[in-house]
């Protein structure tokens, strides 16, 4: 298995290098369209999954984690879905048209059943968004916030009339907020949907059982209405592992078959062991860390300057991720089609951060705190950001925290500089919006940040339909965020998933979810 | 294991004090963990001027590299000197180990003294909060400790001197109570002498054996107690460290890089080690009846 | 002595409640929010608004406390927050494992600790003594976490024998059962068996040179009858205090243990719930292992008066 080292980071990194340099490794376990296609599948077997916590709730619409939606992709299906190249493909619904910018209409896929025997038509499609949006708990009002009203034209037509133009919401669709969930289960069952999903989704598996703090098991469903490819497994086991190193042992040991996550130290060992195979797939993420506009020492944009021009993007990357992703240049990742390449990640420059720091007023440094999660790479990362500021003249203090202490100092603007691992969303506004755009109150735009430009650049993209146009606005907006720095961007990981040798046919799709539809086992 | 030994009043016996030491010597257990105990205050003290490199050191060119001459304990996986790290890693060690110990002996034996000595519905309060205390399962005490006093060592140092105090309490307790009830004291108090002389003549000097006893233990427990409350993320703040944080930083490293926490792992385990070594030969010591 | 166990059971409220007091105040003062740990990514503030107001997390603490001790004297513990589930229901699915866990550690240890306890009294400060108080010491200076890790790297991954992570319940399957507990006992089980040893060696040591013990020698019965018939029935005295203190801190404290092999156990519960501040779960948790540390507390000093015939007849 072939390890990447991306030995010499380019500065502008083509979106089909990264995913080809990316997927490389993946090419042994790709699916049917690639080098195993000769092999057929065999039908059968339990794939045992390790993560590192368990899924939280079975009711999609009332979920925040991101575990959850692992298991959801294999028995909830979404209206549309994602492909490898993050484009939209059919899912639920078979085709759709936008005749004006305010109106979706889709057809819907016939012959769909849910697992509980109900049909999937328009009506429940009507049913869900309804739902998701009066809900009292639910999660997804801000994601469906555009969608005023759903009309059923027909039993397989379904139209969405919005109160605003919406370029994003396609890619939101492609998730959990796109995911059908049978009418009658979510009304017989009421609140218990969240730790019995029987009979509730369309997926080619069909929850089983849930032993809560051991096991989640899914089963195959033969009824599933997608006759091509599989599911081939019998059952999917899902079990919750939260020390990282003992569950690549674990699987080493043979004692699970798939981990979700490898740590970046842990790599180059892994990619050695002819017991295990890497795939490593690149992700949506930015991570970052926030800067906090609203008090000193970075109300001063200069300040913010001399952070940046500070920093080691290449030698973070290198020395901290071991090149297990790409440096940063804004928030939009690499794997998107709104990546401009053209725009190169700031680069280390003494001279200019000294300029700024005396154009900031502090030509002798000056000294914050930078508050992160109590991880181990979070850790090294800051040691590592410590000792590069150092040299600059920068005094940088690290507050270990934990997470919900992290986001009470988020949410409330008590931090200097915050650190920020966005998990990444497929479209390039859910990267963006909800952290630029001025919004009073509470969320998630911690750094107070509030600029008349970026906001309108925001709006714009989100009423304009054209990819091309909306690529022009988010370059347009990158440019500014490396001005502006409302965030010290750093990184676009890389998500190297393992599995044991006998698992075939994993297709890897940017948004890390683990889709089991095609797997087998040898 | 009260001592009997404390039975006559205490007054400076320079020859009995050597007495127990010379018992004290007789295996070769002592004298190691006193050694021990001296080297790591050294190593703590003398840090600047001993160690090979500086622990802040990174060198990330040079991460996770194999100890050889340049660096005998190897390099961690930011680059820096493993060697240099653990003695500087001896101040942190031995702050959390001595710090959390002093608070837990000075409060503990405060209220302790305090209850034992006024009895009644004071101890009654005291012991119930001291017995609060213990039935709180320690780990999330010190978590939940940590999480409000904040980030640190000082945070850690403070929760585990809580979590040590009633130990203490209830150590001190029991000794008041045992000697005030022996006659001599009733006799000071009949003469009239007041109530903190008594305390401060009698009570403490024969108190201190076992204290001392169990503070050399407890200095070892906390050692250890914040080395694990490094693994649930609470501790030091980098890029300082402490023995117990380097070997869960490095632990994921184990096989890559085992020198990462075998070096920080045997420096805890000699000092632990030796911590118990002192406290058991001091305990041996002042019990006649181990004589051999 | 009816009335002595009442007696004590009533002078265990007041610590109760001092306990559900300090665990109320204490982690509502860590800074954090279960609702914003719960929705990390979500933006909808009035979703979390009104979640807020439904728990009553917007009233005032004493109320607070208040409202949860009024029923808790009723007998609801109350839900967690993260799964709406009643306390009780998320303790009893971890129980068993924990419970479990502890029993087999205390049983290796007691196996490994009780013949070198007693060999190394017996033959004090020979070779056999000093490898015994070495292993001893072994078990109790180093981090568990550490004997974890070894433990795992050396049984697991390299020879493979035992599972590494993950709970089957021995009831169920004994076999796999006990294979995935060996390792993590045998993590607390050095630990333990180190303290028993040295308690074990002191206290016999300290029998074996009560007076009534060299009349036994003196009168002519042999080393091994004196150890076995005499001495040891009272060493085990203080062994079995320690080990049943050792179970009251066994359940909650077996935390590291727990979350290095994956086990669903008290431990892990109560500690993920100080992380994602889950109020009821962490308070109804901690108020239900110090009632547990106080039973066997109780429970060994009415054990300790039973068999301790000196105590006996006080």
């Amino acid at each position: 298995m072939a390890a990447i080292h991306l030995e010499r980071i380019p500065t502008d990194i083509s979106r089909r290098t990264f995913l080809q340099a990316a997927l490389a490794s993946g090419a042994a376990l790709a699916g049917p369209r690639r080098a195993w296609a000769q092999e057929t599948p065999k039908r059968g077997g339990t794939l045992r999954v390790g993560f590192y916590i368990e899924a939280a709730t079975m009711d999609p619409h009332l979920s925040g984690s991101k575990i959850d939606r692992q298991v959801y992709h294999n028995i909830y299906e979404p209206l549309v879905v994602l492909d490898t190249n993050l484009g939209i493909k059919p899912g639920l619904a078979e085709s759709w048209q936008q005749p004006d910018s305010r109106t979706v209409i889709f057809k819907l896929r016939r012959g769909v059943k849910f697992h509980d025997g109900t049909d999937f038509n328009a009506e429940a499609v009507k049913f869900n968004f309804n739902r998701m949006k009066t809900e009292p708990k639910s999660v997804r009002k801000g994601e469906v916030a555009s969608i005023d009203t759903v009309d059923v034209v027909d039993a397989y037509t379904v139209k969405l009339n919005l109160k605003r133009p919406d370029a994003a919401l396609l890619a939101t669709l492609t998730d959990r907020a796109g995911m059908m969930v049978s009418p009658k289960t979510a009304q017989e069952r009421g609140t218990e949907l969240e730790r019995n999903a029987k009979g509730a989704g369309t997926g080619p598996f069909v929850f089983a059982e849930w032993v809560k703090d051991d096991h989640l098991l899914i089963r195959r469903n033969d009824a599933y209405w997608n006759k091509q490819g599989g599911p081939y497994l019998d059952q999917i086991r899902y079990r919750p592992i939260p020390d990282d190193t003992v569950k690549l042992q674990s699987l080493q040991a043979g004692e699970i078959h798939v981990m979700d996550y490898v740590q970046p130290r842990d790599v180059a060992a892994v990619k050695a062991d002819r017991n295990v195979v890497v795939v490593d797939v690149p992700s949506l993420a930015d991570f970052a860390y926030q800067l906090n506009h609203t008090r000193p020492p970075f109300d001063n944009k200069a300040l913010r300057q001399a952070v940046a021009y500070s920093l080691d993007l290449e030698q973070i990357v290198k020395g901290v991720w071991l090149n297990v992703g790409v440096p940063a240049n804004g928030p939009v990742p690499p794997t998107s089609w709104a990546y401009d390449r053209s725009i190169p990640f700031i680069k280390r420059d003494l001279a200019k951060a000294k300029a700024k720091l005396a154009e900031g007023g502090k030509p002798g440094g000056f000294t914050f705190t930078v508050t992160t999660n109590n991880i181990p790479i979070n850790v090294q990362e800051a040691e590592v950001i410590q000792a590069q500021l150092a040299e600059a003249g920068i005094t940088m203090k690290i507050k270990l925290v934990d997470s919900a202490t992290l986001l009470a100092d988020g949410n409330g603007r008590n931090f200097d500089m915050i650190s920020y691992q966005w998990s990444g969303r497929p479209d390039p506004d859910g990267n963006t919006y909800q952290f630029f755009r001025t919004t009073p109150g509470t969320s998630l735009n911690w750094s107070g940040i509030s600029n008349p430009q970026i906001d309108a650049l925001l709006d714009r993209s989100r009423e304009v339909g054209s990819q091309v146009e909306r690529k022009k606005l988010f370059s347009q907006l990158t440019r500014l965020l490396q001005d502006e720095l409302p965030m010290v961007f750093i990184i676009h990981p890389i998500e190297p998933k393992a599995f044991s040798p006998k698992v075939q046919g994993y297709d890897p799709i940017p948004d890390g979810m683990m889709r089991f539809k095609d797997v087998w086992l040898k | 294991m009260v001592t009997t030994l404390a039975a006559a009043p205490a007054r400076p016996l320079p020859d009995r004090r050597w007495r127990l030491i010379r018992r004290a010597a007789q295996s070769w257990l002592a004298p190691f963990g006193a050694a021990v105990l001296l080297l790591a205050i050294a190593a703590a003290l003398l840090a600047p001027a001993i160690s090979p490199h500086d622990p802040l050191k990174q060198d990330l060119n040079h991460a996770l590299a194999r100890p050889d001459r340049a660096h005998p304990m190897g390099t961690d996986n930011v680059g820096r000197d493993v060697l240099s790290r653990v003695i500087w890693g001896t101040r942190v060690s031995l702050t959390a180990g001595f710090g959390s110990v002093a608070i837990a002996v000075l409060a503990g034996g405060l209220l302790g003294l305090v209850a034992g000595y006024a009895g009644g519905r004071v101890d009654n309060l005291v012991m119930r909060v001291m017995d609060a205390v213990l039935s709180f399962p320690p780990l999330v005490l010190a978590l939940a400790l940590g999480a409000v006093l904040g980030a640190g060592l000082t945070g850690v140092v403070i929760a585990l001197g809580v979590v040590y105090t009633p130990t203490f309490a209830r150590l001190m307790r029991g000794q008041v109570l045992a000697i005030t009830a022996r006659e001599y004291v009733d006799a000071a108090r009949a003469l009239g002498v007041p109530g903190w002389r008594v305390a401060w003549s009698h009570v403490l000097p024969n108190a201190t054996a076992p204290i001392v006893v169990q503070a050399s233990l407890s200095v070892a427990f906390a050692i250890l107690a914040e080395a694990s409350l490094s693994f649930l993320g609470l501790g030091v703040q980098p890029p300082g460290a402490s023995w117990g944080s380097m070997i869960n930083a490095g632990r994921g490293y184990l096989q890559q890089a085992p020198w990462i926490v075998f070096g920080p792992g045997a420096a805890l385990f000699v000092t632990v080690v030796g911590l118990n070594f002192v406290g058991d030969a001091i305990r041996d010591a002042l019990d006649p009846r181990l004589r051999a | 002595m009816g009335l002595l166990i009442l007696r004590r059971l009533v002078a265990t409220v007041p610590v109760l409640v001092l306990v559900t007091a300090g665990v109320f105040a204490l982690i509502h003062l860590t800074p954090g929010d279960p609702i914003d740990a719960m929705m990390a990514e979500s933006v909808d503030d009035s979703v979390k608004r009104q979640l807020r107001s439904e728990l009553g997390l917007d009233r005032p603490l004493y109320l607070q406390y208040a409202t949860w001790m009024g029923r808790l004297l009723q007998g609801d513990l109350g839900r967690s927050i993260r799964n709406s589930e009643p306390v009780i229901q998320n303790v009893g699915r971890r129980i068993r494992p924990s419970l479990q866990l502890a029993g087999l550690a205390m049983a290796i240890s007691l196996l490994v600790a009780t013949p070198i306890g007693i060999l190394s009294a017996a033959r004090r400060n020979s070779a056999l003594d000093r490898v015994g108080t070495s292993f001893a010491l072994f078990g109790i200076c180093m981090p568990n976490f550490l004997i974890a890790l070894l433990l795992i790297f050396v049984f697991g991954v390299t020879l493979r024998w035992l599972p590494i992570s993950g709970y089957v319940d021995p009831l169920e399957e004994p076999w796999d059962g006990l294979r995935s507990l060996a390792l993590p006992a045998i993590t607390l089980g050095v630990a333990l068996a180190a303290v028993i040893t040295r308690t074990l060696r002191s206290s016999m040591l300290e029998a074996l040179s009560e007076d009534y013990i060299r009349t036994a020698r003196a009168k002519g019965l042999t080393d091994g009858a004196v150890v076995r018939r005499h001495a040891l029935r009272n060493a085990l005295i203080p062994v079995v205090t320690v080990l049943g203190l050792q179970l009251g801190t066994l359940i909650g404290g077996a935390v590291i243990t727990e979350y290095v092999f994956a086990l669903p156990g008290v431990g892990r519960l109560v500690v993920d719930a100080v992380f994602a501040r889950d109020y009821p779960l962490v308070q109804g948790v901690v108020l239900l292992i110090a009632v547990g540390f106080i039973m066997s507390n109780l429970l060994v000093d009415l054990l300790y008066g039973w068999i301790d015939p000196r105590i006996r007849h006080h």
